[in-house]
């Protein structure tokens, strides 16, 4: 502890040795010293490495659709083309996965686990779109205790057990949170905005969760929307790819996932008129 | 510190990981020994200290997230009539005053007064604790603890923690038959030292002028009192982190009394005004 | 990870660059009144620049009366708040369903925040109830659980900008000649949606929606009330 009137009661250099601003929240002053950057130690980084971009997810008169493509990136390659983020854990329950794929099948591994276990016992437990979300939400967020993360973020949609339709988002550090539309990474900036204007033309109440609340979103007009939102996406995203699946989730008809589906009408003709997007021009 | 640390990054599995929540659980049982010996849970990471450094040391980068409650003038001195305490009553984060009541003195017990220097949460928590420990001695020995075995606890416990980030600088007050009135000085370091007359925190240097050029043994209890109130007004002057109101305590052989709170507001024109002092204020 | 043949991995340190840590925004405000006490909070729930949810409640009624918000990094507010029910309902099983007094809430939460002194816990908790003598009380508590009762506070992100009109309003400081009195719930409720639309005019991570929880002896209610979404 330093006695210096001027310190008094800090952590002295000579004790704890020298403010490390490669650990916490040092955008800023990492600028400043940039020139002693070289004094840092070498960070052994965990980082994810082949990655999912976006998930996107909307709610409708009595259930849930969401949308995710097939890419498995490898940073700037684009490595795998057949990865399915969508995974299916019972006709309730959907959970879309963006992030690191590795941490993707451990999760797929912890749901199939889980499922096994619960259905040793003679009275089966069915769990809700909300249950299972609660769970992955508790993994995430021991694994953050742990300085371990799962490198993802996830969006859980379905019913839950009021039966009403459900989603809930949760990332790496254990932040969840839920709205009538969701979207994981870089989707937070493209497709937001169009989900929300949509909710917002049907006179959405955010404040409520009641299937009522939803009552003028017919599933058609929502699985528009959701298409649009990943055009844009393939539009703009560099990281993401024309071939996904979108899975609806309704009270009345169950889960459905439709896979390998194409971006259909695209137009380009925008591209002609951007410097630097592939049209050949130069300056 | 690498043992602890890799005694707690051993991965196990989800499951196991979600309910080793174990810092909480002790709380939670009946068991009376568990709780009374916390466990506390470190970030499972190489370097625990310049983890918890990096997020909660504003001094040296004011962006960090975690701001702990610091900055403090607290002195206590023995005279004739006893001991006399007295404390400001500011709790700073950054730049920012968190709170200008808080009660930087804390009633171990009927006989013993803490006073709170550094990490407010450290000594609120740890004299807390000293207080139950107190107890305890009295139950086991039919008799009251004294002042120089309270602070040994107090510093041993502290002294366990050494170099994990603790800052507490704080004065163990009391009167016991066999000690008359005594102050033992203890803080996080492990220091712990016998002795007449103490100040400690940020201020401390402007009280020690006031108090040190006024002080004798043989002061009257209304001129103790007046001289400890008088020595923290000049700290809360000319000390930015220290200021708020003025708490103070006489400490005698029944145990001590409080001699209420004083505002700094009102209390430096009155003194001003009374003494002809602080003539570096203009009117 | 480590086999049943090696634990190579497991002696070697490992070196991080994760942040465990985010502020996800929002504020908080609690004020005791004679006779009940109030929590408010905003329900914006943000990350940056974005806007994660409009409404994402973060004031809990937590039982016996007691209401209950930690605002800051969620992912440790929603884990503490959850810690302290589990807690609260031992407490009741022990205890023959015996309703926990709100300073005995205060100590717990106090020593849940300390449990992680070296790896705190990102927020700034407020709670709020009535006393033994059944007068409106707030505590409110550091990220590492030093705590105080107070006669109002405000958390998280605007605290800065809604304490001190606090320090005017409901404690009357510098204000010559305005003696200390309780306020009426009326009083209470218009400063704070005073406070919150002021916060949300001037706060990026502030705004959508008011939440205000009400405490008083005939129980816990809650009103909603929209805030500006730009």
């Amino acid at each position: 502890m330093d006695h210096d009137p001027f310190r008094w009661g800090r952590p002295r250099d000579d004790i704890y040795g020298k403010y490390d601003y490669s650990i916490a929240n040092s955008e800023h002053y990492f600028q400043e010293h940039k020139d002693k950057y070289s004094e840092f130690p070498r960070m052994n980084t965990q980082e994810p490495i082949v990655t999912g971009t976006s998930v996107i997810g909307i709610k409708f008169e009595d259930g849930i659709i969401m949308a995710a493509d097939n890419l498995g990136s490898y940073g700037s390659l684009s490595r795998f083309t057949d990865i399915e983020r969508l995974i299916e854990f019972n006709d309730k329950t959907v959970v879309g996965i963006s992030g690191d794929i590795s941490d993707l099948q451990k999760i797929e591994r912890l749901l199939e686990e889980l499922k096994i276990e619960s259905s040793y016992d003679d009275v089966n437990i069915e769990f809700q779109a909300d249950n299972i979300h609660k769970y992955l939400r508790n993994v995430l967020y021991s694994r953050r205790n742990k300085m371990d993360p799962l490198w993802n973020s996830l969006i859980v949609g379905g019913i839950g057990s009021d039966n009403e339709p459900f989603l809930k988002y949760v990332d790496l550090l254990g932040v969840e949170y839920a709205s009538p539309a969701l979207s994981t990474g870089f989707g937070n900036y493209l497709a937001i905005p169009i989900l929300r204007k949509f909710l917002e033309e049907k006179g959405i109440d955010e404040t409520k969760t009641d299937s009522d609340n939803f009552r003028n979103i017919k599933e058609e007009e929502a699985r528009k929307c959701v298409l649009e939102c990943m055009k844009v996406l393939f539009y703009r995203d560099a990281r993401s790819l024309n071939k996904f699946s979108i899975v609806t989730i309704s009270k009345k008809n169950g889960i459905k996932l439709e896979k390998n589906l194409k971006i259909e009408d695209m137009s380009w003709e925008f591209a002609k008129d951007i410097k630097g997007y592939g049209n050949g021009q130069r300056y | 510190m690498n043992s602890i640390a890799n005694r707690l990054a051993c991965a196990g599995s989800e499951r196991a990981a979600i309910h080793d929540q174990s810092f909480f659980s002790n709380f939670s049982t009946n068991n009376l020994a568990a709780s009374l010996s916390p466990s506390i849970a470190l970030p499972p990471i190489s370097q625990p200290t310049k983890f918890l450094r990096a997020n909660t040391d504003d001094s040296v980068n004011p962006d960090v997230k975690i701001k702990i409650a610091h900055g403090t003038t607290t002195l206590a001195f023995r005279f004739q009539g006893g001991i006399v305490v007295a404390v400001d009553s500011r709790a700073t984060a950054g730049s920012w005053i968190a709170s200008q009541t808080v009660k930087k003195v804390i009633e171990i017990n009927p006989f013993l007064l803490g006073t709170m220097a550094g990490g407010a949460a450290d000594c609120q928590f740890w004299e807390t604790w000293l207080g139950t420990q107190c107890r305890l001695h009295e139950l086991r020995n039919k008799e009251r603890i004294s002042v120089a075995a309270a602070s040994k606890i107090l510093s041993n416990l502290v002294y366990n923690y050494k170099g994990m980030g603790l800052s507490m600088g704080t004065m163990i007050c009391g009167y016991t038959k066999k000690e008359g009135p005594t102050i033992y000085y203890v803080d996080s370091d492990g220091t712990r030292l016998n002795g007449d007359l103490f100040c400690v925190g940020s201020g401390q240097t402007f009280a020690y002028g006031v108090l040190d050029s006024n002080y004798k043994w043989e002061l009257s209890v209304d001129e103790a009192l007046q001289l400890g109130k008088r020595s923290i007004l000049a700290a809360t002057h000319r000390d930015a982190y220290s200021g708020g109101s003025i708490n103070l305590y006489h400490v005698t052989e029944k145990g001590w009394k409080y001699y209420g709170n004083h505002d700094v507001g009102p209390l430096f024109w009155e003194t001003k005004q009374a003494e002809g002092s602080f003539n570096n204020v203009v009117t | 990870m480590s086999s049943d043949y090696s634990n190579i991995k497991d002696s070697a340190p490992i070196e991080h660059r994760f942040n465990p840590y985010s502020d996800n925004g929002g504020t908080i405000l609690g004020i005791a009144g004679e006779d009940f006490a109030v929590l408010a909070g905003d329900t914006r729930h943000t990350t940056g620049y974005s806007i994660n949810s409009r409404y994402e409640p973060k004031v809990f009624d937590v039982g016996d009366n007691i209401i209950m918000s930690a605002n800051g990094f969620s992912a440790d507010g929603n884990s503490l708040i959850t810690n302290f029910k589990t807690n609260l309902q031992w407490y009741h099983f022990n205890n023959n369903e015996e309703k926990l007094k709100i300073s005995s809430a205060a100590r717990l939460i106090q020593h849940l925040l300390y449990g992680k002194r070296f790896f705190p816990y990102y927020v700034h908790t407020i709670i709020a109830g009535l006393d033994e003598n059944g007068k409106g009380a707030v505590y409110s508590f550091d990220p590492v659980g030093s705590y105080e009762r107070e006669q109002c506070r405000a958390g998280g992100a605007a605290a800065s900008l809604i304490m001190p009109f606090l320090d005017n309003q409901v404690n009357f400081k510098n204000q010559a000649n305005q003696p200390l009195r309780y306020l009426s719930l009326n009083e209470v409720l218009s400063l704070v949606k005073d406070a919150f639309s002021s916060a949300t005019e001037r706060h990026i991570h502030v705004g959508d929606y008011l939440e205000i929880l009400i405490v008083t002896k005939e129980g816990v209610r809650t009103e909603l009330y929209p805030l500006k979404r730009d």
